[in-house]
């Protein structure tokens, strides 16, 4: 088991990131990964060039009939690192949380001192009965499938139970999405860039009781892409490294019946306790986090199993506001989270890394801007919480 | 006038050892079937309630309008609908014009069915588009959007699908079924039955719009389609749609049980499954 792993070898630092606005992205696949790409580069203050990079890991779930196999070496290709080592990382919603992970122990390992971390997805090209395969094309098919469940399904029932063994209810669920709503309404990069009232949240369309269409998120195009460096180079691109401290990672079960609970996901709790040990902190001491939201119910979990609240007080952290921006303790998904800033899945992991790396370095736009952060952390689920990496980033080395 | 049972969303009645099983609809007078019913599943409900008396048929000759391989599964009852092997079928299950299903193990013997005298009318308009929906997903060209079940996937798992056949270990049932332990051995394949009723713990219900490509034909008509999260006395739990037919909402506690319906087809062939329906005491 890789636990508490890097404390003895090589440091890693973010040393540059970018992405593609997040919605329905005019480009195609080459076009989005060299958007993404040219301005992870472009982000690095000095001495970056496509050819210091050793070695990249691409997260994508799939390319609805477009590039099947092989679509890592067409993205370098186009972004002028053909030639290197590069591969395709798969995890459903999480594939670029991996890649990331797969990027960090490259270098901690030593087999190379610059990687690109990236993910990929275009989801919006398809004809509507065609786009109708991305829902839930990551969960149990021979079982949940069979029985009718997509992910917003999946999510329902997670939600109908929190409500039942909890002090939970959907109007928990309306705060968070008025939150994340209110959070990227500022950002550039965000699919839907609009405020919404807890009144108008509270009456959305019923896409699977009791998520209404205020709950789910958007599909999305997209692509990010995050450069890293050992440390014992990271000077030669930067004085304002932000320091990629730990990666944590679990899976569980694939379908919900098989897990002990359908409340919490276990998959995110290893791998927040992983990624927490490795870095030296906890909970209390983080100031933002990037937060898997694909339904509104997964945040109030992920709040939960990140140790932000205590079991079954989910409901009641959001009722409290205590995530908004510059509010409480720690702000959740000062994004937009994927409720609002979009969710093209498998760019998903490394775009969260994207906000993380600026709002760290003080670099996205003044009103999103949280105050005085030090530690940052991403989350990134894979289905309905089969996969889970989570990573840690600070302003400080350790 | 026979006794009428009403089974697993059916009627059924007994003649001597006759049983005579029918779909509670009709359309214009016709007996017809429900939204995802036909003659496989019925059958299968009538196998149930033969073995629920006592009646267990190893081998049955029937037209080759039910499918042998789900019956199978379901029942273990062989169905044998071709012209040849017939003589060690002891059983002869009879299919009606309308939907109706006669097992019998005497062809000599005049049957006196008297069915109910009062059926369900579907609405036409509902019974039309139902049939429509289910001709188009049965075309060969109505393929999957990215919910593959292969046969090979569906028959690996069809004996806990539509059997509930759970495996058994020291601790506890493992179901639906695995292939290595924590200790790299491989578990045993499933001979353990389950419970036929489990308790719901939490519920669904997908509009049509968002429905699954495989359900986007019917689930308009449907009006969406209900799934319950449930868990088996033994332990094991389980996600199930509810039958078409059920004009229940589910609510956490309620006790359901289960009956053999269809799930979708896709390039032609059909996938049976387990459903739910509310336990009636």
């Amino acid at each position: 088991m890789l636990t508490a792993v890097g404390r003895f070898m090589v440091d890693v630092a973010v040393i540059g990131a970018g992405q593609t606005k997040y919605g329905n992205h005019p480009s195609g696949l080459k076009g989005m990964w060299a958007e993404a790409a040219e301005r992870a580069f472009a982000s690095v203050d000095q001495n970056f060039e496509p050819r210091c990079v050793d070695e990249a890991f691409i997260g994508s779930v799939a390319f609805g009939g477009g590039q099947l196999g092989n679509t890592a070496a067409l993205l370098t290709e186009h972004s002028g690192l053909e030639g290197i080592p590069v591969r395709r990382v798969e995890n459903a919603c999480a594939s670029s949380g991996f890649a990331l992970r797969d990027a960090w122990m490259a270098i901690k390992s030593g087999q190379a001192d610059v990687v690109v971390a990236g993910g990929i997805e275009k989801m919006n090209d398809l004809s509507p009965e065609r786009r109708r395969f991305w829902l839930g094309v990551s969960g149990d098919t021979e079982w949940e499938r069979l029985a009718g469940l997509t992910f917003p399904g999946t999510y329902a029932l997670m939600a109908r139970r929190h409500f039942h063994e909890y002090d939970s209810t959907h109007d928990d669920l309306v705060n968070i999405s008025v939150k994340n709503h209110l959070h990227g309404f500022e950002n550039e990069m965000a699919h839907i860039r609009k405020e919404v009232s807890f009144e108008k949240a509270q009456s959305g369309f019923m896409v699977a009781d009791p998520l209404t269409l205020y709950d789910c998120c958007p599909t999305s195009d997209g692509a990010s892409a995050v450069i890293l460096a050992a440390d014992h180079v990271v000077r030669q691109f930067t004085d304002d490294p932000v320091w990629l401290r730990s990666s944590g990672a679990g899976s569980d079960f694939l379908a919900l019946h098989d897990r002990p609970s359908i409340t919490q996901v276990r998959a995110t709790q290893q791998a927040s306790n992983a990624a927490y040990k490795a870095a030296g902190i906890t909970a209390a001491d983080v100031d933002l986090a990037e937060v898997h939201d694909c339904f509104t119910i997964a945040e109030l979990m992920a709040t939960e199993d990140l140790g932000f609240a205590d079991r079954g007080e989910g409901g009641v952290f959001a009722r409290e506001q205590r995530g908004v921006r510059n509010q409480g303790d720690v702000c959740i998904n000062p994004s937009g989270g994927l409720k609002s800033k979009g969710h093209p899945l498998g760019a998903t992991g490394t775009g969260q890394a994207v906000e993380v790396f600026k709002q760290l370095r003080g670099s996205v736009e003044d009103a999103r801007q949280i105050r005085d952060a030090e530690i940052g952390i991403t989350h990134n689920v894979g289905g309905s919480g089969a996969t889970c990496a989570v990573h840690v980033f600070g302003r400080d080395r350790a | 006038m026979n006794e009428v049972v009403d089974w697993q969303g059916y009627l059924a009645m007994f003649d001597q050892e006759a049983l005579m099983i029918q779909s509670p609809f009709t359309h214009d007078g016709v007996i017809v079937f429900g939204a995802d019913s036909d003659y496989t599943t019925m059958a299968i409900a009538g196998l149930h309630l033969l073995s629920s008396r006592g009646t267990e048929i190893a081998t049955m000759r029937s037209l080759p309008l039910v499918n042998p391989s789900a019956v199978k599964s379901a029942t273990g009852t062989t169905v044998v609908c071709d012209d040849e092997n017939t003589e060690a079928c002891e059983w002869n299950l009879l299919v009606g014009e309308e939907a109706t299903l006669v097992f019998t193990n005497n062809l000599e013997r005049n049957l006196g069915f008297h069915g109910p005298a009062e059926l369900e009318s579907l609405d036409p308009s509902f019974y039309a588009d139902i049939k429509t929906a289910w001709e188009q997903e049965l075309k060969p060209a109505h393929v999957s959007q990215g919910a593959y079940v292969s046969e090979a996937a569906y028959m690996e798992g069809a004996a806990a699908r539509l059997a509930f056949m759970a495996q058994s270990t020291n601790a506890n049932l493992i179901w639906p079924p695995r292939q290595l332990d924590a200790d790299g051995q491989r578990l045993e394949s499933p001979s353990q039955p389950l419970m036929t009723s489990a308790i719901v713990e939490s519920w669904t219900k997908l509009s049509a719009a968002g429905a699954p490509s495989e359900f986007a034909l019917r689930a308009p008509v449907l009006g969406g389609i209900q799934t319950v999260f449930v868990r088996f006395e033994q332990g094991p739990c389980g996600v199930f749609l509810v039958a078409d037919d059920e004009q229940y909402e589910p609510a956490i506690g309620d006790e359901v049980t289960f009956v053999v319906r269809r799930i979708y087809a896709q390039e032609g062939l059909i996938r049976y499954g387990m459903k739910a329906v509310p336990k009636l005491n």
